[in-house]
């Protein structure tokens, strides 16, 4: 009967819980447009600067310092994904499967030493 | 137990198979129509994970894991690419001052 | 009909749906929304099918990593709604029936072929994270060292393209 709790059905409880945090947002969302007062004048609409006048718009590019961690990011977070099933399976794949896991760390690292070493996260 | 692992998905794998061809078409239709590099880029995604469902169909229908295994491969190919295709993307918008595909023509001459 | 039926229904619905508003709308980040949506849709579809894994693990990679590395670029460069490029419209409409021929043509291909049986899972455990790191591990090792060879040249990749040079 092990089987058994394994099935999508058990998910039904997660599913559930999603579908309740989504609904509170949508509900109350729409309950605050629907009882609060609306009182639309070109004043009001314009975005709060601490009383200083709107000046252009708001969507300037931004720095892209931070752009290249991001996209090593990425990278070693899809890494993680084979490390999941390795690990699970640790005792099973005993010392062979050590050895593997290493040797995809060993490049991973280089790809790392060679990161720090440009210094391409540097925060110049 | 048999009852129940056959209760679990009657949907007939053709169905599956439109399903993803069909995401894979709007994808393709995406990078033919737009020329924001950035939605073809996602468009290309779009075609990906249409495979990865596809894959996963049809390795549940097997009953063979292997296709499994190969939507990780899958995802870490995806995960290169765009992280060399964002740069490249970035390297372009500091060059060309704009992502549009079509002003990527000098080799043509 | 059953509930794992009409559920395969509703999120192939809204999977279609949000795919063609990704490919449609013209805000980028609404893009950027509807292909989360999208990939959401999917992870259901892969919960359906018993692949957990996947499902977990395609909402980590792709609604986690790689959609926020694309917010990120699209925030980064500074993209209007006005400044985005159109293509004209008779390179549109070439477009979309060049896809849709080739819908029509693997849809008809597809016809053809005898109906299919219903997808039966018949080993429960097989998606789960111990059956596939025994298949990974046992049966597809040569390809999982590559891919670190491929993380390899990907991060020496991006990071000679995207570091300023400061000369």
């Amino acid at each position: 009967m092990l089987l058994l709790e394994q099935l999508p059905v058990n998910y039904a409880p997660v599913a559930f819980q999603f579908f309740v945090a989504v609904g509170f947002v949508v509900v109350t969302m729409l309950a605050t447009h629907l009882i609060g007062p609306k009182r639309k004048t070109s004043d009001k609409l314009t975005p709060f600067e601490s009383g200083v006048e709107v000046q252009g718009n708001a969507r300037h590019p931004m720095s892209v310092k931070y752009f290249l961690v991001a996209i090593l990011f990425v990278l070693f977070d899809v890494e993680v994904i084979f490390m999941y099933p390795w690990a699970v399976n640790f005792r099973e794949l005993g010392i062979l499967g050590m050895l593997e896991m290493f040797t995809f760390m060993i490049f991973l690292l280089l790809g790392f030493i060679y990161i720090i070493k440009k210094g391409a996260l540097n925060w110049e | 137990m048999e009852n129940i692992t056959n209760a679990i998905t009657l949907v007939p794998l053709n169905h599956y198979i439109l399903l993803s061809s069909i995401i894979f078409f709007i994808g393709i239709i995406g990078v033919l129509t737009r020329r924001n590099a950035i939605i073809v880029f996602m468009s290309i995604e779009l075609m990906l994970n249409a495979v990865n469902l596809l894959l996963t169909a049809f390795s549940a229908y097997r009953g063979d894991a292997a296709g499994q295994v190969f939507v990780f491969f899958i995802m870490a190919v995806a995960a290169a690419e765009v992280a060399v295709g964002l740069a490249i993307i970035v390297m372009i918008y500091r060059n060309n001052n704009s992502i549009d595909i079509d002003l990527l023509n000098k080799l043509k001459n | 009909m059953t509930i794992t039926q009409s559920l395969f229904y509703f999120l192939a619905f809204v999977a279609i749906f949000s795919s063609l508003l990704v490919v449609t709308a013209k805000n980028p980040i609404h893009s950027v929304l509807y292909l989360i949506l999208t990939f959401f849709t999917l992870t259901g579809e892969y919960i359906l099918l018993n692949a957990q894994f996947i499902g977990i693990v395609n909402i980590i990679v792709y609604a986690g990593a790689i959609m926020v590395l694309f917010l990120f670029v699209i925030m980064l460069l500074n993209l209007n709604v006005e400044s985005e490029p159109q293509k004209t419209n008779l390179m549109k409409f070439i477009g979309i029936i060049t896809g849709g021929i080739g819908l029509v043509v693997l849809t008809a291909a597809l016809k053809s072929t005898d109906p299919s049986n219903t997808v039966v899972i018949q080993e429960v455990d097989m998606g789960l994270v111990k059956n596939l790191g025994q298949v990974l591990f046992k049966e597809f090792l040569l390809p999982f060292e590559i891919v670190s060879i491929l993380f390899l040249s990907a991060m020496v990749g991006a990071v000679l393209l995207a570091r300023k040079e400061t000369k």
